[in-house]
């Protein structure tokens, strides 16, 4: 355009407090750039919904096929994954129950918001699987986490053998394929 | 054809025999400096909560989940809301050329907001809530808000019907979809059924619900904290510093398009929500197309200020104008990058949210309402300010600020946002533990604290200005105004 269009005022400020407005062209990278988002955005919904179609669930599918592809299902590893109760998976399972289970358990085990480790009575069974299955797969009801995708089966294996060994050392009794002993419920820490 | 600056009617207060009501507008002025303090203070105290837990003090009635709709109903709706107020009430009386069509009426908008303000500061430290997000007063207030804007509303059209010019100027136009757009917001997102005086239930159920709040959320954005501050933008920047507007034509098609597609945006909101994924998109390209419309208005304000850049540099309110129009310009680019599904995928429920609101609620609002009230005040009451220097140390104080809120919000966002997705070599959460996460973000939240800090100093300077101002006597200073 020729520089005389531009600068030119409208002659509207007695109507305006004074304030005078050019009536200048809109700049061209402003209105392609306003074309563009325009453009882009009916292509890309059009493209989501009706080309692709794209959704949610599928790329949730996409993604967790990926991840069983690259990493082997944790559920089934954990069931196969035995509780050693060596020195050295006590030892690691005091990091993971510090770390995790003692805002819930208490830092003395004995109970707290969830029940007591170191008693004779075990709400979901005492053997090892049965403990294992416990931290694993969470007891959403009363509060306690899913731990299995968290803490992976391995570190489960470790906090369940430090459990056993600790609680054996309290109670004296070894807990190992022992079945719960419901009888007392007045323990701090139990729910009834 | 040579632009010349000013006029000699321009700004007086009376015109071809009609006297301005001055009062109203000082009123509203005096209320949204005391305000924006009180509502400052407040988000300087939660910040402080975030990144030291003792100052919740163990208290029900201080601790930040309370605390936290106190802060944003004070800055949104007691010190946005009475600075556009002010704004409103001195400039449509001139750009109508007419006195508000009634006195009573301005009066009783003005008493009824103040105390929808000291009831909300009441209720809400005492838990009493609707629990959404911008709309958590309870259903009594509520009404109070809708009778308090029909007031304005009434009073507002009236004086439009008795002006004594033909051409709307733009500034209007923005003041006239605030009006009209909050009123149905409002009215719509509140519908509730009372149960007793101090609880209700919402109308809508569940996900409803949820779509109709951020339609209201988000366009409460839009059509209080957007449109009517381009309203006083499109007065206040031209008449400060006395150059013309860039484009007439921009912005018409600017105004037109914001207003248009912003209704549409709140959507995205609620992005991998169980809200069906065409809404979804439609709230994202929506907001993507936002872009321009937004910019035309930052286009407006920097262009209209070719030719007043060498002022830039001395005067401190052309300054806190140039800030204020560069962030309104980042963070309606932010904003829709934030949509995206993408970025959102990672931006959502993190800091970063809270860095882009307070990027355009300090950042624009705040710094141009600043401008406004130290050039308003030496005009209403006809007098220089009581410390003439203290402006410009606002202003950097203001803008470090705001840096460093923004920086450490951005940071902290990313932070957690990443941690939140990454995996170990076994699959697994890389950081199960959330108390992990936020360890990682605590000493950004005591540099938000600074940056908060900062702006909260700036805008007592101001107030003691201000407040130092108007109260000491005129007669010396009269003569040479």
């Amino acid at each position: 355009m020729s520089k005389k269009e531009l600068n030119q005022v409208l002659g509207h400020a007695d109507e305006a407090d004074g304030i005078e407005e050019y009536d200048n062209p809109l700049p061209n990278w402003w209105l392609g750039l306003f074309y563009f988002t325009i453009v882009w955005g009916v292509l890309y919904g059009i493209n989501y919904h009706f080309v692709a179609h794209n959704s949610e669930v599928k790329t949730l599918a996409a993604e967790m096929a990926d991840a069983d592809a690259k990493w082997p299902r944790q559920a089934e590893a954990a069931a196969a994954t035995e509780v050693k109760l060596t020195p050295e998976a006590v030892a690691a399972g005091e990091a993971v129950l510090t770390a995790n289970c003692v805002s819930c358990h208490g830092a003395d085990m004995k109970g707290g918001i969830g029940p007591n480790l170191l008693d004779t009575t075990w709400i979901h069974g005492g053997a090892p699987e049965n403990i294992v299955n416990t931290i694993t797969k969470g007891v959403p009801e009363k509060g306690m986490l899913t731990w299995g995708p968290i803490l992976g089966p391995e570190k489960i294996a470790e906090v369940a053998a430090y459990v056993i060994s600790k609680n054996h050392e309290a109670t004296g009794t070894p807990a190992v394929g022992e079945p719960a002993a419901p009888a007392d419920t007045t323990k701090a820490g139990s729910p009834s | 054809m040579q632009y010349t600056a000013g006029t000699s009617v321009a700004g007086a207060a009376r015109v071809e025999g009609v006297k301005y009501d001055e009062d109203i507008v000082k009123m509203f002025l005096i209320a949204s400096v005391t305000w924006a303090v009180v509502g400052l203070l407040v988000g300087v105290i939660i910040a402080l909560q975030l990144a030291w837990w003792p100052a919740n003090l163990g208290l029900p009635w201080t601790t930040f989940g309370r605390l936290r709709p106190l802060h944003t109903n004070a800055v949104i709706f007691a010190f946005g809301g009475n600075i556009v107020f002010t704004g409103m009430y001195h400039s449509m009386q001139r750009l109508l050329k007419t006195r508000m069509w009634s006195d009573t009426l301005s009066r009783i908008h003005f008493w009824g907001w103040q105390l929808i303000i000291v009831s909300a500061a009441v209720t809400l430290p005492l838990g009493l809530t609707q629990a959404k997000e911008y709309a958590e007063l309870i259903w009594p207030i509520d009404i109070a808000i809708t009778l308090i804007w029909v007031v304005m509303a009434v009073n507002f059209f009236g004086t439009l019907a008795i002006r004594k010019v033909e051409h709307l100027y733009v500034a209007i136009w923005f003041y006239m979809s605030f009006v009209l757009v909050i009123a149905v917001l409002h009215i719509t997102n509140s519908m509730a059924m009372p149960a007793t005086l101090t609880r209700s239930y919402p109308v809508y159920a569940g996900l409803t619900d949820a779509l109709v709040q951020w339609w209201y959320g988000h366009n409460a954005v839009g059509f209080f904290l957007t449109t009517p501050f381009l309203g006083l933008m499109y007065y206040y920047l031209p008449r400060i510093s006395g150059r013309p507007v860039f484009s007439y034509r921009l912005s018409i098609i600017h105004f037109w398009a914001l207003v248009f597609l912003y209704i549409w945006a709140g959507p995205h909101h609620l992005l991998y929500s169980a809200l069906p994924e065409w809404a979804q998109t439609l709230g994202m390209i929506f907001s993507v197309m936002l872009i321009a419309p937004s910019w035309g208005g930052m286009l407006n304000g920097l262009l209209t200020l070719r030719g007043a850049w060498d002022r830039v540099r001395t005067d401190p309110i052309l300054k806190f104008l140039v800030v204020a129009v560069s962030f309104y310009g980042m963070s309606t680019f932010e904003g829709p990058m934030m949509s995206i599904r993408a970025v959102n995928l990672l931006s959502h429920y993190t800091n970063w949210t809270i860095g882009h609101v307070h990027s355009g609620a300090l950042g624009w609002n705040g710094m141009i309402s600043f401008a406004m009230i130290y050039w308003l005040v030496p005009e209403l009451w006809k007098r220089p300010l009581a410390h003439p220097t203290w402006p410009t140390a606002h202003f950097w104080l203001a803008t470090i600020g705001i840096v460093l809120y923004t920086v450490s919000m951005w940071a902290a966002g990313l932070t957690e946002g990443l941690m939140w997705r990454a995996f170990d070599d076994s699959g697994l959460l890389k950081y199960p533990n959330f108390v992990d996460i936020v360890n990682q973000l605590h000493p950004f939240y005591w540099l938000r604290l600074v940056g908060g800090l900062m702006f909260l100093t700036g805008a007592i300077m101001m107030a003691i200005n201000v407040f130092q101002t108007i109260s000491r006597p005129s007669s010396s200073t009269a003569a040479a105004a």
